[in-house]
């Protein structure tokens, strides 16, 4: 595989087909006829799965250095140029997007049958910004595709969403522009504090972390202005109202794109940006303690909240706010397994959300109601259904064997070093979890079917179980043998966490404390 | 190519746009003599118009590629790519007015074709404004540029609210003339001199003096209240709600520009040596301008009123480049009135489109469901206001990072960071109209079937939201021409001085 892949230069321009490639179709699907929009979209989804997932064999497992990297002058007067590449900690994210993008296009299928050109052209748009973010490795153009994909989420919501979609719209847009307006000062500074220290001006990713020291003195404003940013895309506690709104009120495209890359996008900054480039302040004793917690009143919280929503989206979108806070937890972590844990969890919700949310809007095609208490019963009437149900729920809330087990167990076991108190609390959100998805299961596709309406409801179709069939093999596969992926991460986990551990106050690993001893 | 502005040969090339301008404005003035009743005549004599803008146009492109300057210290107009790019900028604003306006005039039946000789003199007076290196040139330009404008202003004279609008601004503009002139005066009495870069030579080499500083305070004043800054703003909402939509066009970016390049080159000639003064002031200005614009902005019903809170807050932006008081504040000052003149020209330019003659001011709520009907006047309304809030694909976001850089180079935070959070308040108001055109159903069946695009226009507003979007992801050529050519203010003009 590696051999043929190399042989076609599959290196040299994949990142540049996977970003051009959706934005070339959008204008055919505007200016065809309506009935081939989806066909369009479905291809271009297909070729850029197909495509990009030959970077699971052409990425470099042991190199954690980026990859694929191209550097093109744009505005090279002030530095700034489109420079894209990849490493252990973006691969997995443009795999997950390409491996969302069909299903996400199939899953709206039936779903969308109003302005079915436009809508399909801002998921195209939207798939651009996405790679757009976990690819570029240079500031502003950074910047500019994590500000580009508010507009495409805007009007997927604002158009396609519930009763009460302006409002969670203008909330959306309104919460996320705002907190990354001082992001952009922020980079802005950042590039005038480098470029006086060594003479170079320029907005590339490397140049400026090679120069983080001369960050240092200012490291605590700048890294607050990145914080905000990515702290209210996560959300991390208490920047997370927005979330249940937008959750609730977007088509199932929206949902799952949100839940499965757009929040997956804050803490990848977190990795990626906000501390590699001011690790003392962003590590030190206040700053992690100060994230820890929130991270671990969110998983709480959240999780407390989930139970009591009697809107089933609702409940799965303030379980991606619990779920979100064991990656900042395990990115404070800063243990090789902690940050390969807080990558996992970033997988494994996404694929066990995007499925919640695929179910949920399935149920929701067929009977326009999220109440819970409409439903009852429905494994009588749906029983396929009631089983990737069961099986996503399972895989959610962290069942051995399935994937969201891997992923939280490392980050609590990679924690408990440093935020022991903190980790045994958030290990708690465990048994809420498992509360709250299993309630809402029993209520949902067992107890006592009472509500006549739901007797036609019918089982998966063809389509459905294509949709759903993938994700649920890939909590399994990942569940019992998550070893490719842990390999394929960890060089760049380790890599950043030789980065950071200088900065780091002496923890006490436990480990050693256990094997090594005292006399 | 150097001139000799003191023959009369060489005074004719150095003013060759404004000398062609004018020429052409008095032979369409004759025109209107006798052509000025029906209302193909009103077409005729704006697309005659038209011709003048393109042929100064034409003479200042001429001008820039040969290299015009003076022999040794430029008198009265500046010989400089500053110049010239202020010139093709102000030249440009005007032009696309003048095609805003072809039918709407007709339209809204205001059938007086003098409508596009003043708005050919009102640029004369712009150029001549931003070009000027001489205070009584200043002056002069100023005066031109206003009195027309105050005329434009009231042009519809059946209604109340405009020729409210066209008092109202001739009151406080008489008043900022005042001031201006009064500074002028107190200058001249420091210093002996009416030329700027002299002038900045004394000053930077004698002591403050009272006079001096009370001469500085009270022209910054006087162009404090042309470009409407807090808390010199008063006027501006009322007047731009009531004057013609073409003409508010006009107002918010060409007046705005032309006072803008003005400043620009008299703190950057002339007073220099009193950074230390002015920045002060100019910081407050700015902290002032960019939040009252953007929170009153938020209160708006009207879009034309959000509007003209809208550039008073962009306005407070301006300042930024200003206060830098550096080249890369100069460039910024000419790429931010860019962006900011074309998208502004589009919005006007569909709002106008929406209005019909007699009814009352467009409310926001008005662009309820304007997509469904008009898809691409939503398209374009709506990248004009992502323009204005600086998103990210459009020009507007290179202009303020742009801008945002200038003082972030002399190491000033606090201007970029208040920047942003009052950017941050305007997208509660930009978002709203976004959201009313595209997301809102429309109220009636019968909304929006009185849009009428005329063909000019459609053209104009059509090439300004392209230009939007092209600029905002290839900027390059707008930036290097900027950056390296047409910054060249702040010359020393010590060895002259010594003689």
């Amino acid at each position: 595989m590696q051999a043929f892949l190399a042989s076609i230069g599959y290196e040299h321009w994949i990142l540049h087909v996977l970003l051009a490639l959706p934005m070339a179709a959008l204008p055919l699907v505007l200016l065809l006829p309506v009935r081939f929009a989806r066909w369009i979209a479905l291809t271009v989804a297909l070729t850029e799965m197909i495509l990009g997932l030959g970077l699971w064999w052409a990425f470099d497992a042991s190199n954690p250095a980026l990859q694929f990297v191209t550097d093109v002058p744009w505005l090279e007067q002030f530095g700034i140029g489109y420079r894209v590449g990849v490493d252990g900690l973006s691969v997995m994210m443009v795999l997950l997007s390409v491996v969302m993008m069909p299903l996400v296009v199939w899953g709206s299928w039936k779903g969308i049958d109003t302005k079915q050109r436009g809508f399909y052209a801002l998921l195209l748009a939207l798939k651009t910004g996405m790679l757009g973010v976990f690819l570029a490795l240079d500031m502003f153009l950074f910047y500019m595709f994590w500000e580009l994909l508010l507009i495409p989420m805007y009007f997927t919501i604002g158009i396609w969403g519930s009763s009460n979609r302006l409002y969670a719209a203008t909330k959306f847009v309104i919460y996320t522009f705002v907190g990354s307006l001082l992001m952009l000062v922020a980079i802005l500074w950042m590039v005038k504090i480098v470029g006086d220290a060594t003479g170079t001006y320029s907005f590339a990713y490397t140049h400026l972390l090679a120069n983080s020291q001369a960050l240092a003195p200012y490291g605590s404003w700048l890294f607050v202005a990145f914080a905000l940013a990515f702290a209210v895309k996560v959300p991390i506690f208490p920047f997370h109202t927005w979330l249940p709104d937008a959750h609730t009120e977007a088509p199932t495209a929206g949902s799952v794109d949100l839940a499965v890359i757009l929040l997956k996008m804050g803490t990848y900054g977190f990795l990626r940006f906000a501390i590699p480039f001011f690790p003392a302040f962003a590590l030190s004793d206040a700053v992690g303690l100060t994230m820890a917690t929130l991270a671990v009143v969110g998983i709480i919280y959240a999780a407390l909240v989930a139970m009591v929503q009697p809107d089933l989206k609702r409940l799965v979108a303030y379980s991606s706010v619990s779920h979100l806070g064991f990656v900042i937890l395990g990115i404070w972590g800063s243990t090789v397994e902690s940050v390969q844990g807080a990558i996992m969890v970033m997988i494994s919700h996404g694929i066990s959300t995007g499925a919640l949310f695929f179910i949920i809007g399935m149920l929701y095609e067929r009977r326009h109601t999220r109440k819970i208490a409409d439903y009852g019963g429905l494994a009588r009437v749906a029983p396929l259904m009631a089983t990737a149900f069961v099986i996503t729920a399972f895989s959610s809330i962290g069942l051995p064997g399935l994937n969201g087990f891997v992923g939280e167990f490392l980050v609590l076991i990679g924690s408990f070093g440093r935020y022991p108190i903190l980790v045994v609390c958030a290990t708690t959100a465990v048994v809420f979890s498992a509360a709250y998805l299993l309630w809402a299961t029993q209520r949902v596709f067992f107890n006592r079917f009472t509500n006549p309406k739901n007797e036609g409801i019918g089982d998966l179709s063809g389509r459905e179980i294509a949709v759903l069939a993938p994700l649920i093999a890939a909590m399994i596969w990942i569940g019992l043998y998550p070893g490719p992926i842990l390999r394929r991460t960890e060089a760049s986990a380790r890599q950043y966490v030789e980065m950071v551990e200088s900065y780091l106050p002496p923890a006490e690993p436990i480990i050693a404390n256990r094997t090594g001893g005292q006399p | 190519m150097t001139i000799d502005p003191g023959t009369p040969l060489g005074a004719v090339l150095a003013l060759l746009p404004e000398v062609i301008l004018t020429g052409w404005a008095l032979v369409v003035l004759l025109l209107v003599a006798w052509r000025h009743k029906s209302a193909g005549d009103s077409r005729l004599v704006g697309n005659i118009s038209l011709i003048g803008f393109a042929l100064a146009l034409a003479a200042t492109g001429w001008m820039a590629s040969q290299g015009v300057a003076a022999e040794g210290l430029p008198q009265m107009i500046a010989l400089d790519g500053f110049r010239f790019a202020s010139d093709a900028l102000l030249l440009t604003i005007a032009a696309g007015v003048t095609i805003l306006s072809l039918r709407w005039l007709e339209r809204q039946g205001i059938l007086a074709p003098e409508y596009y000789v003043l708005i050919m003199l009102a640029t004369v007076g712009m150029m001549l404004l931003a070009g000027a290196v001489d205070l009584i040139t200043l002056f002069l330009g100023l005066e031109v540029m206003s009195i027309s404008v105050y005329v434009l202003a009231g042009y519809d004279r059946t209604r109340r609210a405009s020729a409210e609008a066209a008092l109202k601004y001739f009151l406080i503009g008489a008043f900022a003339s005042g001031f201006l002139l009064y500074g002028i005066a107190l200058i001249y009495g420091a210093t002996g001199q009416f030329n700027m870069t002299l002038i900045g030579a004394q000053l930077a080499a004698t002591e403050p003096t009272l006079m001096a500083r009370a001469g500085v305070a009270l022209m910054l004043i006087g162009f404090a209240f042309k470009v409407a800054a807090v808390p010199f703003h008063a006027w501006a909402p009322d007047v731009y709600e009531g004057a013609p939509t073409p003409v508010t066009a006009f107002m918010a970016s060409g007046v705005k520009a032309a006072a803008f390049l003005a400043l620009a080159r008299l703190l950057a000639e002339a007073f220099p040596g009193y950074v230390e003064l002015w920045r002060p002031v100019l910081f407050g200005l700015a902290v002032a301008t960019m939040l009252i614009g953007n929170l009153v902005a938020l209160a708006q019903q009207s879009m034309k009123r959000m509007l003209a809170y809208s550039a008073i807050g962009h306005a407070g932006y301006l300042f930024l480049a200003l206060w830098a008081h550096s080249d890369a504040g100069t460039a910024a000052v000419l790429v931010y009135l860019l962006a900011y003149s074309v998208t502004t020209v589009a919005a006007f330019g569909i709002l106008a489109s929406i209005e019909r003659a007699g009814a009352r001011t467009v409310l926001i709520s008005d662009l309820e469901g304007l997509y469904a009907v008009r898809p691409f006047a939503a398209l374009g309304m709506t990248i004009c206001m992502l323009s204005l809030l600086g998103f990210p694909g459009t020009f507007g976001f290179i202009s303020k990072w742009y801008l945002l850089s200038a003082p972030l180079g002399v190491g000033e935070v606090w201007l970029p960071i208040i920047a942003m959070v009052a950017s941050g308040i305007s997208i509660g108001y930009y978002l709203p109209v976004i959201l009313a055109m595209t997301l809102k159903p429309t109220r009636t069946r019968q909304a929006h079937q009185t849009i009428r695009f005329p063909r000019p226009a459609k053209f104009a507003v059509a090439l300004c939201v392209i230009a939007i979007l092209v600029l905002g992801i290839w900027p390059r050529p707008v930036l290097d021409f900027a950056s390296h050519e047409a910054v060249r203010l702040r010359q020393v003009a010590t060895p002259i001085l010594t003689r």
